[in-house]
């Protein structure tokens, strides 16, 4: 089929009515490489995303930064490891004191001096801090409705997870306030409740979607969803649907928003001006059994530096502009950023960028020019560094330790038994023949192993010597009293902090 | 019918070739307008092609997430046609899963099985004495009935002694091998596997069919396309009905591609092969259209048994999400890759949650081809053509079975362990693992573990990996059991065994003089004949 008249006419049409492009960055919790119909899951129902990837262009080897959820999410918004935020070690509480620091510049604060809209709606986790100073409102974004930290980071035995009444699996997180659904800077509804909080993002996404095309404002929409991460929840139309469970069913929810906001894009009529891109944070959390996600062929999970725990699956779609097909070229989220920025002309942050501009990828067909990935722990430090790199097809591991986050899977080396351990020489594996990294290429098979390790070594040494720790965020600890409470005054807390007629938004 | 867009019309064909997602788009959920005789266009029944892959695992191609993205003719096959997940081969090895699929019947029924020990895999090596019985009915002997020509090319596998070849059972063609292509041999101790030309040898493998065990260099695939074609266009001309079993090897160890291949995956050589055989599968579904044959033919890929994870990674291929491999009752041993493909007639980019078996061929070709199934005898097969023409779903269980025993059953998403075993530790701490990096503790025990009073069950749309049983505590389980108890009562009822085929094996049997070796000069001296009964250590 011949593209250039479509390209052509296209061409006319951006530069001609110079509209700048729509982004609207989807991102899944939890999710595993495996997860997706059109990642080979036999059982899970995503009829959305398997046409997103049908239709456009599918990852094969796509990462995240951390091998958890908040370190990941600094680095999606900034372009920058998470090492050089300071968002690590590990994740934000609801008393955390830090948060993304303010300095860093965000995609949102890339696009906004261009006059795009901003709105992010879900699932934030970079931090609160006293008074709401780290709220995405402070961070670049117009619009914020969504929970500013995970939602099982309070008490949930006592919700419903799914109509009509099924409370949630276990406990999650107690001793705290319940979680809380804001709006921009306010408390909008405390504890949210779960089996409504997917309509109520789709109504405000869609209104923001509409509102945005009306008034021909380009637009930036950050949809982290709270999906597919512990306790999985739904509504009605997602609820009991699904062969795979509740699981099924959290992942069919998420699949639902993503088919409604494509609907809302075509419906407003900027699809063919919308860049959509699909991934997310890291990978499954596998202690949750067949509760949690999966990783398909690949090691181990969540908080672990396994390809299982930062191998993610990504798609870009952009209906005139992306071809459909299936690309193999290595990228991460820290190259979102440097796109969007490029292709919106925005200015880039003048700071040291970890990101490469994926265009070649998107556009042509082409190479990336990111030649390696870096895998950090879920506590990286100084110390130790890295902890794996992948350079081309081969994959050294350093370091490796399991993580209860990946437990009672058969793999020994998964789980929270799987204790610290240094590999000199480190682990190789052909990530290209070998994507389970179950067979280590030793040097007494082929001495050519030798230089490849020397090669990956010096990469590393190179990326290391380039990379200074901000101050961790984490380290400044936590305080009951910044935990984010609807009815400030209250007593006793944490469970005095309910307010359950507002509507939310 | 579940209808996703998994894989669908790939309007497309860039560079960058379809995964699952990748392929589809237009779901096309039409309720095609069939009655239940299913004549093609001109009034004769359809062709019916079948791909038999071997040893493939269900997460080899792109359309199932192998990241490689090397089999974009299959995933654009699948984006066509409708896609299988729930597909299984009738048994987790190649002879009897093979010989199931021509019979329609379980291994136990037809013979291909041993009774030397308790639940052990057994095939057919060129030291096996036995082969497939005279009373099985083979399909190409029914569809002979109603005017097909048959051909079969590549491994036969269902007993290499003179009785036994394909000619004999109802193929008016072959060209092939009927055993594995192990060796090389050295033609005193051990003869090399021949090649037949319909009923008589033309060669030996490593003599004159090549494959350089080194370099994995063999031109073989090439030859079994050409013959394909061949065959294709010979009776597109004559306007006759054809069955073409499409049988090819490159895939099982030794894997091999041809020159232009190899090289050319970067999952190494297993990928080559693997992209030979897509390459040819895209060759032969363009000659069917070129030849004006698509809408008149149906074509169904599927693999004999799980991928051979012990030959892994360079050597196996991969089972996706799937529990252990070949030679195994897990679901990585047993679930294939599936996809059925007749254009106008199967619903384009669909994905059918079907659980079906390699053994529906058998009952789905008599169905098309307007042919009663057999009567005095039971078939397991079921007839898939209302699934793949009418979108319907239809209830049935899976058996698994493991030489003579009944390992598990699958009804609906439950599935029930009544055994479990992957391999011996006598054979685990020789370094034969089947399940490699997934060791699951009580599942895939090293001994042969009864749990007929209370089976394993689980779950497998939440659970497809077979990591968690259902708390045997649960109502689920019990709800579960209560309506898998019954199914399994009645099958071993029913169960009639026949004479086990494989459990003689005898030096003086193999292939030492077939027909056609005077012609060649190729027959060898065999040993005095001592038959002993042979050992199947899985």
């Amino acid at each position: 089929m011949d593209y250039s008249g479509v390209v052509f006419i296209f061409t006319l049409l951006f530069l001609g009515l110079d509209a700048l492009p729509n982004f609207v960055l989807l991102f899944a919790d939890d999710l595993g490489y495996g997860d997706l119909g059109s990642y080979g899951h036999p059982s899970s129902q995503t009829p959305n995303l398997d046409k997103l990837a049908a239709n456009g262009l599918r990852f094969t080897d796509f990462y995240c930064t951390s091998p958890a959820c908040s370190p990941s999410r600094a680095a999606l918004l900034t372009g920058r490891y998470q090492t050089r935020s300071g968002v690590y070690p590990g994740v934000f509480y609801p008393g955390s004191r830090g948060g993304l620091p303010l300095n860093e510049t965000t995609l949102a604060e890339v696009l906004k001096p261009l006059g795009y809209a901003t709105a992010i709606i879900g699932k934030w986790h970079l931090g609160l801090g006293a008074n709401g100073t780290y709220l995405p409102i402070h961070q670049g974004f117009d619009h914020f409705l969504g929970v500013p930290y995970s939602h099982d980071q309070g008490p949930c035995s006592s919700l419903t997870c799914f109509p009509p009444d099924t409370k949630c699996y276990g406990t999650c997180d107690v001793g705290v306030v319940t979680v809380p659904l804001m709006s921009n800077d306010t408390i909008a509804k405390q504890p949210v409740s779960f089996p409504d909080l997917e309509r109520a993002y789709v109504d405000y996404a869609t209104n923001f979607i509409m509102k945005s095309a009306k008034s021909k404002e380009p637009f930036f929409l950050y949809y982290p969803s709270h999906h597919t991460h512990y306790p999985q929840f739904g509504g009605t139309e997602a609820t009991g649907h699904t062969q795979r469970g509740r699981f099924g069913d959290s992942l069919y929810e998420l699949d639902r928003t993503v088919g409604k906001i494509i609907q809302a894009l075509e419906d407003s009529g900027v699809h063919n001006n919308t860049l959509v891109f699909f991934t997310a944070d890291n990978g499954p959390e596998l202690m949750r059994m067949s509760r949690g996600g999966n990783a398909g062929l690949l090691k181990c999970g969540k908080a672990t530096t396994y390809e299982g725990g930062m191998r993610e699956p990504a798609i870009a779609y952009w209906p005139g502009r992306i071809q459909p097909g299936v690309t193999s070229e290595l990228a991460t989220i820290l190259d979102i950023l440097p796109t969007f920025t490029n292709l919106a002309g925005a200015k880039l942050p003048s700071v040291q960028l970890d990101g490469f501009d994926m265009k070649p990828i998107l556009f042509d067909n082409g190479p990336s020019a990111r030649k390696a990935v870096f895998y950090y722990p879920v506590d990286p430090s100084e110390k130790y560094g890295l902890f794996a790199v992948r350079v081309g097809k081969y994959k050294a591991h350093y370091y490796t330790q399991g993580s209860i986050k990946s437990s009672t899977t058969p793999d020994q080396d998964c789980g929270a038994h799987a204790f610290f351990k240094q590999h000199d020489p480190p682990l190789l594996f052909n990530l290209e023949i070998d994507s389970s990294e179950n067979y280590n290429l030793s040097m007494a098979d082929d001495p050519e192993y030798k230089d490849v390790l020397e090669m990956i070594q010096s990469v590393k040494k190179e990326f290391e010597m380039g990379m200074v720790f901000g101050e961790s965020q984490m380290n400044k600890g936590r305080d009951p009293a910044l935990e984010p409470c609807c009815t400030p005054d209250c007593s006793p807390k944490p469970s005095c902090c309910t307010f359950g007629e507002a509507e939310p938004i | 019918m579940e209808v996703s867009p998994r894989a669908s019309g790939a309007r497309t064909m860039s560079t960058n070739h379809l995964g699952v997602g990748a392929a589809l788009l237009s779901l096309i959920l039409t309720s095609t307008c069939c009655s239940c005789l299913e004549t093609s266009r001109n009034g004769s029944p359809p062709n019916i092609v079948i791909m038999l892959m071997d040893d493939m695992g269900w997460g080899d191609l792109g359309v199932f997430g192998q990241p490689a993205k090397e089999t974009p003719n299959l995933d654009r096959m699948a984006a066509e046609g409708m896609l299988f997940p729930n597909f299984y081969a009738a048994n987790p090895l190649c002879s009897p899963s093979r010989a199931a699929l021509l019979t329609g019947r379980l291994p136990v029924r037809n013979g291909f099985y041993t009774t030397n020990a308790h639940a052990r895999n057994a095939y057919t090596p060129q030291e096996i004495v036995g082969g497939i019985s005279q009373d099985e009915i083979l399909l190409p002997e029914m569809l002979r009935k109603v005017g097909y020509v048959s051909k079969i090319v590549g491994k036969w596998h269902l007993g290499h002694r003179s009785q036994y070849l394909p000619l004999e059972h109802g193929f008016d063609e072959w060209f092939g091998s009927p055993n594995c292509h192990f060796g090389p041999y050295n033609d005193s101790d051990r003869p090399n596997i021949p090649v037949y030309k319909d009923s008589q040898m033309v060669g030996r493998y490593y003599e004159e069919f090549e494959i350089n065990v080194k370099t994995g260099e063999s031109n073989l695939t090439q030859i079994y396309l050409e013959e394909s074609l061949l065959f294709l266009r010979a009776h597109a001309k004559a306007q006759q009905p054809f069955f073409l079993y499409w049988a090819v090897d490159a895939t099982h160890a030794p894997v091999y591609a041809s020159k232009s291949f190899l090289g050319r995956s970067q999952r190494g050589r297993y990928g080559d092969a693997v992209m030979e055989l897509d390459h040819s599968v895209g060759v032969i579904l363009d000659e069917l259209r070129t030849l004006g044959l698509a809408e008149d033919t149906l074509v169904f890929f599927t693999s004999d048994n799980g991928a051979a994870l012990v030959s892994a990674p360079t050597q196996g291929g991969s089972n996706g999400p799937f529990l252990c491999g070949k030679e195994t009752t897990f679901e990585g041993g047993m679930r294939e890759p599936a996809i059925a493909w007749w254009p106008g007639r199967i619903p384009a980019g669909t994905v059918s949650q079907q659980l079906g078996n390699i053994m529906d061929l058998f009952t789905t070709s008599l169905a098309l081809a307007g042919l009663p199934v057999p009567e005095d005898r039971i078939i397991d097969g079921l007839d898939l053509s209302p699934v793949l023409l009418n979108s319907s779903l239809i209830d049935r269980p899976i058996f698994y079975y493991r030489g003579n025993e009944l390992m598990a059953v699958r009804l609906g998403l439950y599935k029930a362990h009544y055994w479990t075993w992957s391999n011996s530790w006598e054979e685990f701490h020789k370094g034969v693992n089947f399940c490699p990096g997934e060791e699951v503790d009580g599942v895939t025990t090293h001994d042969q573990k009864e749990h007929t009073m209370q089976p394993l069950i689980f779950h497998l749309g939440r659970d497809p990996g077979e990591k968690f049983p259902i708390s045997v505590l649960s109502e689920e389980y019990r709800t579960a059991l209560q309506n898998i108890s019954p199914v399994v009562e009645r099958h071993k009822k029913n169960l009639v065994v026949a004479v086990p085929q494989l459990n003689m094996c005898d030096l003086a049997v193999m292939n030492w003089t077939p027909a056609g070796c005077e012609k060649l000069g190729k027959c060898l001296k065999g040993p005095k004949s001592q038959p002993w009964k042979c050992d199947w250590p899985h």
